[in-house]
């Protein structure tokens, strides 16, 4: 006798309902360990980020019963220069400190790919910079650039006979900050396009070299085009970690001077815990995620329009 | 009544003798033993004003628990860089520390969210008059916003001028710097050569740099707000901002932002800064390290109508939230008292705003007495505005820019005017 179960006596209903639940035990061990970065994930990033969206809405919320307020925080960011400064800086900030690193970070990369004997130690050192705290590598860079003796101060004076005031200065503030932040990152950043290059296949190098091809060439044809992946990840990685700067500001000139390294993030900080207004925090905060989204989602598009 | 005889004695009746025989010999206890009544556990939370912080806090605490032995107090700091974010999180929480110390720059904006005890009602109790009036009106006057008394006012910083004497004696100046703004200015000229600086200030919005610009506001009879904080008061300030500006023009400062305060110091311990706005804990810095010339402390010259210090303030709060106010008030009344501010004061070399234990403090350090008897009483404070500090904060990067030369002090004051203005509203 055949079972009533049989697929050939089940209806469509009871069919699909078997099909699911098949998927299901089959998928259970799968979710059983996702589970616990799973509840991470919504306790402590998705049900903030909601939370977040509600305070934009409401007049305080932290330190006092919230008051909706409507899309008065929405309307007071479209209409404060502070916040369109902030933007400007934060971008200025990445055209400036992005290209530099990922330059400077490749001459690394192609040197070390070359070294044999102490590669490892090397790597090691260039990397060191990376693991340091910001506020130690602000710390560091503040005697550097100190107008009386730092290394940096005194060796462009001792060169052009300019003193530069790195810091106090509204034209060079934020281009120091690059600065330090590029010297901070390069170790990263060269370790990174280094793993890229030994990646490589080396039979093309072979067949180009055989075909006599110069490291020049080799360099431009070959290296950089097989290299795209691992650049068009550092794009946006490097943007949506950039876009978010504050460490060094925070450390080296709270925003100014006059404004001119006052940053998105800094701004966020500054409304929440300066300024007790949680609603016009939480309201820059969303503004920042929708500035990373559009020029990751430009970014994207404007990199796969040019990949064969 | 006799308590053993019951007869025609009710319930009530005999249960009233009752208590009111065992609490007959309460009520004449001394003071001590009757505090010694007070029980529990309050927390404190204060921004360190030394490293041994947690060293003088605890003879304080050992002090109050030998007369309330049944009470304890568990002490913890605010890191002074994240004040604002520490104190936000606390009270956020809604079990913030009982006892907090607050400076006059943020705690009338948590008074205003009734985050923190109205204490008008207990520092007007005629029992701690005689306490209430050691403590100088001013200090008062800190501690009053949005209509209540949020703390006690325990301890200050004035924002004094240092001055190298040896530079002002050998340009001649020594006797007429501070006269007035023209002399200052010609005294700053006279003493500046090669890499010394005839005059410095903070100017950076992260040193807090406004401190230094106070007292030449206040000297030209203008504030931050008008008296009934409903706009800006900077009205007639325009010359003095003009001075500052010249000032930084006239190259005897280093160069705006270039040197952060701490930099400011340094140069001055180095002797490459003539006169230099700093505050009075260097002086146990320059006491302990003697630098290779002669100083003193000294205010600025007088503006046209007055010539005021200026000194940022703390007060003792409790926290709305706390559920030991009984404890907490007792424990500020202790800390606030004589002895033990005195002591602390002495510790940590800030200013006291009682009067009455002046005479007793910094006998070994002069520059410290003449402080706290002649600088103290000049202090003119800032007004505990719910958002003084965002105030501040926000007018700041106009007066960098009036630094940098790039708008006039009336262009400047203008500028801060129409910011507050908008923040007061």
């Amino acid at each position: 006798m055949e079972a009533a179960t049989s697929p050939s006596h089940m209806t469509e209903e009871e069919h699909r309902r078997q099909r699911f639940w098949a998927a299901a035990r089959h998928n259970l061990t799968a979710y059983i360990f996702l589970a616990p970065i799973l509840i991470f994930f919504v306790v402590f990033m998705a049900l903030p980020v909601v939370w977040l969206f509600y305070l934009s809405f409401q007049h305080d919320g932290i330190l006092a019963p919230a008051q909706f307020a409507g899309l008065d925080n929405w309307r007071r960011t479209f209409s404060d220069g502070l916040v369109v400064k902030c933007i400007g800086n934060t971008l200025y900030y990445c055209v400036l400190a992005i290209p530099t690193v990922f330059v400077l970070g490749m001459i690394v990369a192609l040197s070390l790919q070359g070294v044999r004997r102490g590669a490892a130690l090397l790597r090691i050192l260039i990397y060191f910079p990376t693991l340091q705290a910001s506020l130690i590598v602000a710390l560091i860079w503040t005697f550097m650039i100190h107008p009386d003796f730092g290394l940096l101060a005194l060796s462009i004076r001792a060169l052009t006979g300019v003193k530069v005031n790195f810091l106090g200065d509204p034209h060079f503030a934020m281009p120091t900050i690059a600065m330090i932040e590029v010297w901070k990152g390069l170790g990263f950043w060269s370790i990174l396009f280094l793993s890229g290059l030994l990646a490589l296949p080396s039979d093309l190098y072979h067949a180009a070299e055989l075909d006599g091809a110069g490291s020049i060439r080799r360099f431009f044809s070959l290296t950089l085009p097989l290299m795209k992946p691992t650049f068009y990840f550092g794009v946006i990685f490097a943007t949506i970690v950039n876009l978010q700067l504050f460490d060094s500001v925070f450390v080296l000139t709270d925003g100014g001077p006059v404004n001119s390294t006052a940053t998105i993030a800094w701004y966020i900080y500054r409304s929440l815990f300066t300024f007790s207004d949680p609603g016009f925090g939480a309201t820059l905060s969303f503004l920042l995620v929708i500035v990373v989204l559009a020029l990751t989602a430009l970014q994207t598009w404007l990199m796969r329009e040019r990949t064969p | 009544m006799s308590v053993t005889n019951t007869r025609g004695v009710n319930r009530r009746r005999f249960l009233s003798a009752l208590a009111g025989s065992t609490a007959f010999p309460y009520l004449f206890r001394a003071e001590s033993t009757r505090a010694a009544g007070l029980s529990g556990k309050i927390t404190m939370i204060k921004g360190p004003h030394s490293a041994d912080e947690a060293k003088y806090e605890a003879e304080i605490i050992d002090d109050f628990k030998k007369a309330n032995p049944n009470a304890d107090v568990d002490f913890t700091t605010y890191d002074w860089a994240n004040m604002n974010a520490q104190l936000t999180a606390g009270f956020a929480s809604g079990s913030p520390p009982d006892v907090e110390y607050l400076v006059d720059l943020v705690y009338p904006a948590y008074a205003e969210r009734g985050l923190l005890q109205d204490m008008t009602t207990l520092v007007n109790d005629p029992s701690w008059k005689s306490e209430h009036d050691a403590i100088q009106p001013f200090a008062w006057e800190l501690a009053k916003s949005s209509k209540g008394t949020w703390g006690v006012p325990v301890l200050g910083a004035v924002y004094n001028i240092f001055v190298n004497l040896d530079l002002l004696n050998a340009a001649g100046v020594a006797n007429t710097w501070n006269k007035s703004y023209p002399d200052l200015m010609a005294a700053a000229k006279a003493t500046t050569k090669g890499d010394t600086f005839g005059f410095s200030m903070r100017t950076r919005v992260s040193d807090y740099a406004f401190w230094d610009w106070f007292p030449y506001i206040h000297n030209a009879g203008a504030d931050i707000l008008n008296k009934d904080w409903t706009a800006n008061g900077l009205a007639g300030a325009e010359d003095a901002m003009q001075f500052l500006i010249d000032l930084h023009k006239a190259g005897v400062t280093p160069p705006v932002g270039s040197v952060d305060w701490q930099g400011q110091f340094d140069l001055f311990k180095a002797g490459k800064i003539a006169i230099y706005h700093g505050e009075t804990p260097e002086i146990n810095d320059l006491l302990t390290t003697p630098p290779p010339f002669k100083w003193d402390v000294a205010y600025a010259p007088p503006g046209p109508k007055a010539q005021t210090v200026m000194g940022n303030f703390g007060i003792l709060s409790i926290a709305a939230a706390s559920k030991n106010k009984d404890l907490a008030w007792a424990f500020i009344k202790h800390w606030a008292s004589g002895p033990e501010v005195g002591r602390f004061a002495g510790e940590v070399n800030l200013q006291v705003v009682r009067t009455d234990i002046v005479d007793k403090l910094y006998l070994d350090k002069p520059p410290m007495q003449k402080i706290q008897k002649d600088f103290v009483p000049r202090v003119k404070g800032v007004q505990p505005h719910p958002k003084i500090l965002t105030m501040l904060q926000q007018i700041w990067p106009v007066a960098e820019s009036a630094y940098l030369g790039s708008v006039t002090g009336k262009e400047a004051i203008a500028q801060m005017g129409e910011i507050i203005n908008k923040l007061a509203a």
